[in-house]
C-alpha cells in the first residue's frame, strides 16, 4: 500500500448499484467523484454533475474553418495564381469548388472530433494513471463498475473515502497512489517498443538515403524514355544522306534572322538602330553581352575578358576612341559578320538581340567616359 | 421504439416488440470471453488454408501489377476509345463495397438501430479494406504510380496547380477523405475494445502492443462522455460521406458528355448501387464468420434477415434506376442515347447487360419470402449474384458507353487481357487476406457497443433508450 494515497476505488457489480452509490459518494465531499465503467452508462453524466461536452462547438468551428480554407485555397489557385480556363468556365466560377469544400470540411471536422476528443478533452494518451495499474482494471474493462473518490491532495482521507464507498455498497475497495505524471508513460516495455519504432524509422530513412544515393538512375519503367524515335545528331538509314536531322529547305529563313548588313562595314555605317532606348532593351542587351561578348571584351568593354590571357589574342577595346566614334551600324556589322578573330554571331542572335547589344555597348562606353551632365540626368 | 417503464411488454402486440438482440444468456463477461478470445487462441487449420488461398490470389495480383509496371499500360486491354476499362470498373466496384460499412456504422447509428452494434465493427473493417483495394486502381492506371503525388495540389518547381474543376480531382479528395474518416471511426470504436484486450492478455508482447493502441483508455465516465459525443459527431459526418463519395465517383461519368454517362440520375443511382453491393459482401462474409467463429448467439438470424431486407429494397431502387435509364433514353428522343441504351440490351455486350439485370433485379426478388431470408443457400446465392451483377453493372456503364460513342469511325470492341483479370483477382486476394488477418488479431464484434445494449446493461430507471 502506498504511503500517500490519492484515490480510492470502490467496485460494484451492477450499473444500478453504481448509480445508487454516486449521490452518497458525492455527498461525502471527500474529493472528486469519478466512475470507471466498461461501456457508457446512461444518466451517469447528470449523476456525476458533468457539464456538457464542448466537442460539438469545436467541431463546428473547425468544420467552418475547413470550408473557408478549401474555398480560399481553390479560389486563389484557380482564379488568381493559375487562371487556366477549362471547360469554358470563368476562372472564378466557384460552383466547381463545392465538392472539395465539402470533403475538406468533413476532414477538418472529423480530425477535430476524433483527435480533439482523445488528446484535448480526454488528455490521452496517458499511461501513468493509477487506475491502469490497479488490480481492478481487468474488471473495469470487462464487467465491473467502479466508483472513485479522488483528490490530488496530501491531506486526502483515504480511510474515510474507503468507508464511504463500502457503506454505499462497494463489494471491494482499492486504495490507489497519485497519477505518475512522468513523461507520459510508465512501462519500460512501452518505452522500448517506441524506441524500437524510432530506430526502425531511422534505419529505414538511412537505407532510403543510401539506396537513392547509390542507385540514382534506378527507374522502374524506362519505356517512356527509350522510345523508338529519331534523335537529333543520330544517324539514320531512312534518309538518303544518312542523317537523322534533315536540312531545312533551301532559302528557309527563321523569324528574326533575315540576312542584314550583307555589304561592307562602310556600307553598314548608315544603318540606324531601330530599338528604342528603354530599360527592357538595355536589360536584353546586357544579357546577350554577358553571355556572348564578355569573355573576350570584358565586363567593362575594355578588351580584358576572362579568356583574354589564355587565348593570347587581342580583343578590341570597345572603350577606345575609334570604337566610341563608330556609328551603330558598323558595330552591328561586326556582330553580324565577325571581324578579325571574332566569328559571326548572326546564327544565334536575332536582329533585335544584335541591336540590343549595340545599345548596351553604347551604354558601357558612356558609363566609362561619363561627363558632368550625365550625373545631373541621374540626380532627382 | 421507446417503451415506457410503466408499460408492460404484454400490452404491446407481438409483431411490434423488438426481438432480443442476442440469443441465449450473454453477459458482459461472457461476451469478452467469447469475442476477445480469438486473438488469444491459435487459429484453426482451415484459417491457414483460407489464408493460403487468398495470399495466392494476392500474389497473382502483385505479379500482374508488376508486369503492368514493367511493360506499361499496354499490358491491359484498354485501347481507343475504351480508355477506361477494368481499372475504373474495379475502382468503382471496390469503393462501392465499402459503403455498406459506413452505412451500418453511421446512418444506422443515427437512426438508433441497435442491431447494428454487433455487425458494425466487421462492416467498418471491410470498408477500410475495400477502399484500400479501390485506391490501387487509379494509382496503377496513371501508368507511373511513383508520380501519383502530382494529383495533390502542392507548391512545386513546375509552378503548376491542379485543376479544381475536374471531377477526377474531386475523386482524389473524396476517396482520401473517405479513407481517413473511416479509419478514424474504426479506430475510435476499437479503443475501448483494445483496452479490454490489454487487460485480459497474459502475453508480454501483446500487452505492449495493446497498451500503445489503447492510448491508456481507462473507461472514466468523463472520457465516455466526450467519446460518445465524438462518436455521434463522426457518425453524422460519415453519413454525409456515404452520400457524397459515390456521388463524386459518379460525377466522373455524369459531368462528361458521353451518351450513357451524361445523366442526372447518376449520383443517387451510384449511391444505392454501392450500398447494395456492400451489403451483399457483408452478408457473404458475415455468414462465414458466424459459422466458423461460432458467433451465432451474437450475429443472429435476425441480423441477416434485416440485411437481406436492405438488399431487397436496394434491389428495387436499382430496378427503378435501370428503368429510368431506359425511359430517359426514350423520352429524350436523342438518337445517341437511344443507341447507347439499345447496346445494353441487344448490342455486342448485351449479355453483360442481361447479367446485370438478372443478378441485380431478378434474383434478389426471392428475398420477398421470409424463408429465403432465413436460408443460407438463398442469401448466399443472392449475395454472390449481386456482387457479380454490380461488377457487370459498372462494366455496362463504362465499356458499353465508351466503345460506341458519337463517332462511328472510332468504334471498337474492347477485350480484357489476362493481366486485367490477374489484377482483379489480386484485389480480391488482398481484400480477403486483410479480412482474415483482421478476424484473427482484432475483436470482430464491437464488444463495448454490444455490452451497452445487453439486458440489464443500463440502470433500470432509464428505460431502453440506447447510446452506443
Amino acid at each position: 500500500m502506498p504511503e500517500t494515497s490519492y484515490s480510492v476505488l470502490g467496485i460494484f457489480e451492477t450499473p444500478d448499484a453504481l448509480m445508487k452509490a454516486i449521490p452518497k459518494a458525492r455527498a461525502a465531499k471527500l474529493g472528486e467523484v469519478e466512475a470507471y465503467t466498461p461501456y457508457p452508462i446512461h444518466g451517469i453524466d447528470d449523476a456525476l454533475g458533468h457539464r456538457k461536452s464542448p466537442l460539438g462547438g469545436m467541431v463546428l468551428v473547425m468544420g467552418i474553418l475547413g470550408a473557408i480554407t478549401a474555398f480560399g485555397f481553390q479560389y486563389w489557385i484557380s482564379a488568381i495564381d493559375y487562371p487556366i480556363i477549362t471547360g469554358g468556365k470563368a476562372a472564378n466560377s466557384w460552383e466547381a469548388f463545392i465538392p472539395i469544400m465539402f470533403e475538406v470540411t468533413v476532414l477538418f471536422a472529423t480530425f477535430t472530433a476524433g483527435l480533439g476528443m482523445l488528446f484535448l478533452l480526454n488528455k490521452l494518451p496517458f499511461f501513468g494513471h493509477p487506475v491502469l495499474s490497479s488490480k481492478s482494471i481487468t474488471g473495469i474493462t470487462r464487467d465491473r463498475y467502479a466508483l472513485a473518490i479522488e483528490a490530488e491532495d496530501e491531506s486526502f482521507d483515504s480511510a474515510a473515502a474507503a468507508q464511504t464507498l463500502k457503506d454505499a455498497g462497494a463489494i471491494e475497495v482499492e486504495i490507489l497512489p497519485a497519477p505518475d505524471r512522468s513523461p507520459f508513460l510508465t512501462s519500460n516495455f512501452i518505452l522500448r517498443a517506441l524506441g524500437g519504432i524510432f530506430t526502425a524509422c531511422v534505419v529505414a530513412g538511412l537505407a532510403m538515403f543510401f539506396l537513392t544515393k547509390w542507385f540514382p538512375l534506378l527507374a522502374p519503367m524506362k519505356y517512356m524514355q527509350d522510345q523508338p524515335r529519331l534523335n537529333a545528331q543520330k544517324a539514320s538509314t531512312f534518309f538518303k544522306d544518312g542523317h537523322g536531322m534533315q536540312q531545312p529547305v533551301a532559302g528557309t529563313v527563321a523569324r528574326g534572322f533575315l540576312p542584314t548588313a550583307t555589304g561592307t562595314q562602310e556600307e553598314a555605317a548608315s544603318l540606324v538602330n531601330p530599338l528604342p532606348r528603354t530599360k527592357e532593351v538595355f536589360a536584353e542587351g546586357r544579357k546577350v553581352y554577358v553571355n556572348r561578348c564578355e569573355v573576350c571584351h570584358g565586363s567593362l568593354g575594355n578588351g580584358v575578358g576572362s579568356l583574354t590571357a589564355a587565348y593570347g589574342g587581342k580583343p578590341a577595346n570597345l572603350q577606345s576612341q575609334m570604337f566610341r566614334e563608330y556609328p551603330d551600324g558598323k558595330i552591328y556589322w561586326a556582330i553580324v559578320n565577325g571581324k578579325n578573330a571574332m566569328p559571326s554571331h548572326a546564327p544565334y542572335l536575332s536582329e533585335n538581340e544584335r541591336w540590343a547589344v549595340v545599345h548596351y555597348v553604347r551604354a558601357l562606353q558612356r558609363a566609362q567616359n561619363a561627363k558632368d551632365e550625365d550625373l545631373k540626368v541621374v540626380a532627382p | 421504439m421507446k417503451l415506457d417503464a410503466a408499460t408492460s411488454a404484454g400490452d404491446i402486440p407481438e409483431g411490434l416488440l423488438e426481438p432480443a438482440l442476442t440469443v441465449g444468456r450473454v453477459t458482459p463477461g461472457s461476451l469478452d470471453d467469447q469475442v476477445l478470445a480469438f486473438p488469444e487462441t491459435k487459429p484453426p487449420k482451415q484459417w491457414y488454408f483460407a489464408l493460403a488461398i487468398t495470399l495466392t490470389a494476392a500474389l497473382i495480383g502483385v505479379i500482374s501489377i508488376g508486369y503492368t509496371f514493367i511493360t506499361g499500360i499496354g499490358a491491359w486491354g484498354n485501347s481507343s476509345p475504351v480508355f477506361w476499362a477494368f481499372d475504373i470498373i474495379n475502382f468503382v466496384f471496390w469503393v462501392g463495397i465499402g459503403h455498406a460499412g459506413t452505412l451500418i456504422s453511421a446512418i444506422l447509428f443515427l437512426f438508433r438501430k441497435r442491431w447494428r452494434n454487433a455487425i458494425a465493427r466487421f462492416a467498418e473493417a471491410m470498408t477500410i479494406f475495400a477502399v484500400i483495394c479501390a485506391v490501387i486502381f487509379p494509382l496503377i492506371h496513371v501508368g507511373r504510380p511513383w508520380l501519383a503525388y502530382w494529383l495533390f495540389p502542392y507548391p512545386n518547381q513546375r509552378a503548376l496547380w491542379t485543376n479544381f474543376r475536374s471531377p477526377l480531382l474531386w475523386d482524389v479528395f473524396a476517396v482520401n477523405t473517405y479513407f481517413s474518416v473511416s479509419l478514424m471511426f474504426w479506430y475510435l470504436g476499437l479503443i475501448p475494445d483494445i483496452a479490454s484486450m490489454r487487460d485480459r492478455t497474459t502475453s508480454k508482447l501483446r500487452k505492449v502492443i495493446y497498451t500503445i493502441l489503447a492510448v491508456g483508455w481507462r473507461g472514466a465516465a468523463t472520457h465516455w462522455q466526450h467519446y460518445e459525443k465524438a462518436y455521434l459527431l463522426l457518425a453524422g459526418l460519415a453519413t454525409g460521406l456515404v452520400l457524397s463519395v459515390h456521388s463524386v465517383v459518379s460525377f466522373d461519368f455524369a459531368t462528361s458528355v458521353v451518351p450513357g454517362w451524361h445523366m442526372t440520375i447518376f449520383p443517387p443511382y451510384f449511391v444505392a448501387g454501392a450500398i447494395f453491393a456492400g451489403f451483399a459482401m457483408v452478408v457473404m462474409v458475415l455468414v462465414v464468420v458466424r459459422e466458423t467463429m461460432e458467433l451465432k448467439n451474437l450475429i443472429t438470424m435476425r441480423h441477416l434477415d434485416v440485411m437481406n431486407k436492405v438488399i431487397l429494397s436496394m434491389s428495387c431502387i436499382m430496378g427503378y434506376s435501370y428503368m429510368m435509364e431506359g425511359f430517359t433514353a426514350w423520352y429524350s428522343m436523342n438518337e445517341f442515347l437511344h443507341h447507347g441504351f439499345m447496346n445494353i440490351v441487344t448490342g455486342t455486350y448485351g449479355w453483360a447487360g442481361w447479367v446485370t439485370i438478372s443478378c441485380n433485379i431478378l434474383i434478389p426478388q426471392i428475398l420477398w419470402f421470409k424463408k429465403a431470408r432465413a436460408s443460407y443457400f438463398w442469401m448466399i446465392l443472392v449475395a454472390v449474384g449481386v456482387t457479380i451483377g454490380m461488377w457487370f453493372e459498372r462494366f455496362v456503364i463504362i465499356v458499353i458507353s465508351l466503345h460506341q460513342d458519337f463517332l462511328p469511325s472510332a468504334w471498337r470492341i474492347y477485350k480484357p487481357t489476362m493481366v486485367d483479370f490477374g489484377v482483379l483477382l489480386g484485389t480480391f486476394g488482398i481484400f480477403f487476406t486483410l479480412v482474415l488477418l483482421f478476424a484473427r488479431v482484432l475483436p470482430v464484434i464491437a464488444t463495448t457497443e454490444v455490452k451497452a445494449i445487453l439486458p440489464d446493461a443500463q440502470p433500470s430507471h432509464h428505460g431502453d433508450e440506447h447510446h452506443a
